[in-house]
């Protein structure tokens, strides 16, 4: 045969029931954290939109195997569980991507949030020593 | 013309006034801001008694980012250019208004102090020694800043400079915090502005110790080489339809 495997010709290795049954709950439970924490305030909706897809993929990756075996089959892998932790590792990789985005913007408003008070601290210095009658003072606002 | 110098100042409060008392006496007709950011010290206090408006970040933020406020006030404030120099007493005042004379006369947008660049050799004075890893970065950064404005630069990481308006307004908006130097050069470029670098002398640093280590200086060249690919792929802005 070819040197080169293009993909797995031994069998599929499936999901056990066991797996796919943990796999929902853990989805399940993962969601309805999710939830209580939107409910507490202790996180912003629009940050829990990628983590509520997140736990929805789990779910379906748990309910319908099928999905999971044909993504193994493109990948070329022949044991289902390697391609499951592969897309899980991929989704943690963009959701890490996806933080470092937010807090550079986050970085990039505090910044100017600091000029802008610093500025005003100044345009108040100057204010001051117009009426104070530091007669000598050259500054100007 | 009105001219505003800024001075960004990060624990500085040995030689802010000094520096303030130079401006004030080779500048005479700027108005002069010091832009702390967010010293530990006495430098806001120290300004403040030499009788200058002081901007003070709340917290340390990176000399980008104390320049940005600069920047930031010559444009809100309506000043027809601006300067701004290190507060640790390198920069002779006296060389700052040579460089404002460039921006002035309107021969470029942005003017650098190059202690490199030496055409006539009265500038080529003794007083400038730049340390050994100092001396690769310069290379480093020269060669790459060349090469990715095809504009020949000396002084890449001189924080002594002049600029107008049009300067202002690109700086005020886009201003790197992580690399303020190379990168508002590039970018200067890449907005079809002009930038020009003049000659000037510079001192050996009064007192404290360049917090560059071999190894920080490492990092620091490598994060620069990094900073000036990633910029070459930025789109551009408006500045060049201002004009």
């Amino acid at each position: 045969m070819s040197a080169l495997p293009l993909a797995a010709e031994a069998t599929q290795v499936h999901l056990t029931s066991q797996t796919r049954i943990v796999a929902a709950i853990i989805a399940i439970f993962f969601m309805l954290l999710i939830l209580d924490l939107i409910r507490r305030d202790r996180l912003q909706e629009r940050y829990s939109v990628i983590w509520f897809v997140a736990g929805l993929g789990m779910l379906a990756g748990a309910a319908f195997p099928g999905l999971l075996e044909l993504v193994a089959e493109a990948m070329g892998v022949r044991d289902t569980n390697v391609a499951l932790f592969s897309i899980v590792l991929l989704l943690l990789l963009g959701l890490a991507l996806n933080f470092s985005v937010i807090m550079s913007r986050q970085a990039a408003q505090i910044t100017r949030l600091a000029q802008e008070r610093a500025l005003e601290k100044a345009r108040e210095q100057a204010a001051e020593e117009r009426n104070g009658g530091a007669g000598s003072k050259r500054e100007r606002a | 013309m009105r001219t505003l110098v800024f001075i960004p100042a990060w624990n500085e409060e040995a030689s802010i006034a000094a520096v303030v008392a130079d401006v004030r006496e080779h500048l005479a007709g700027a108005d002069i801001l010091v832009v702390d950011d967010g010293s530990t010290d006495q430098t806001t206090a120290r300004s403040r008694e030499c009788g200058v408006l002081v901007a003070t970040l709340p917290f340390n933020q990176g000399l980008g980012a104390a320049l940005q406020t600069g920047y930031l006030h010559a444009l809100r404030e309506g000043y027809d250019c601006c300067a701004h120099l290190d507060a640790d007493g390198q920069h002779p005042a006296a060389e700052v208004a040579r460089l404002l004379a460039e921006v002035e006369a309107d021969r470029a947008d942005l003017v650098i102090g190059s202690r490199y660049r030496d055409p006539d050799a009265e500038l080529q004075s003794d007083d400038y020694k730049p340390t050994f890893s100092r001396r690769i970065g310069t290379g480093v950064f020269r060669f790459f800043l060349t090469l990715a404005t095809r504009q020949r630069f000396t002084d890449t990481t001189s924080g002594m400079r002049a600029a107008n308006r049009r300067v202002m307004s690109l700086f005020s908006e886009n201003y790197s915090p992580d690399f303020a130097e190379i990168e508002s050069l590039q970018l200067a470029v890449r907005e079809g502005l002009r930038v020009e670098e003049v000659p000037v002398r510079m001192l050996e640093r009064a007192g404290g110790s360049s917090f560059l280590t071999p190894l920080r200086s490492a990092f620091f060249i490598f994060k620069g080489v990094v900073v000036l690919l990633v910029g070459q792929f930025r789109p551009r802005q408006h500045a060049e339809a201002e004009r």
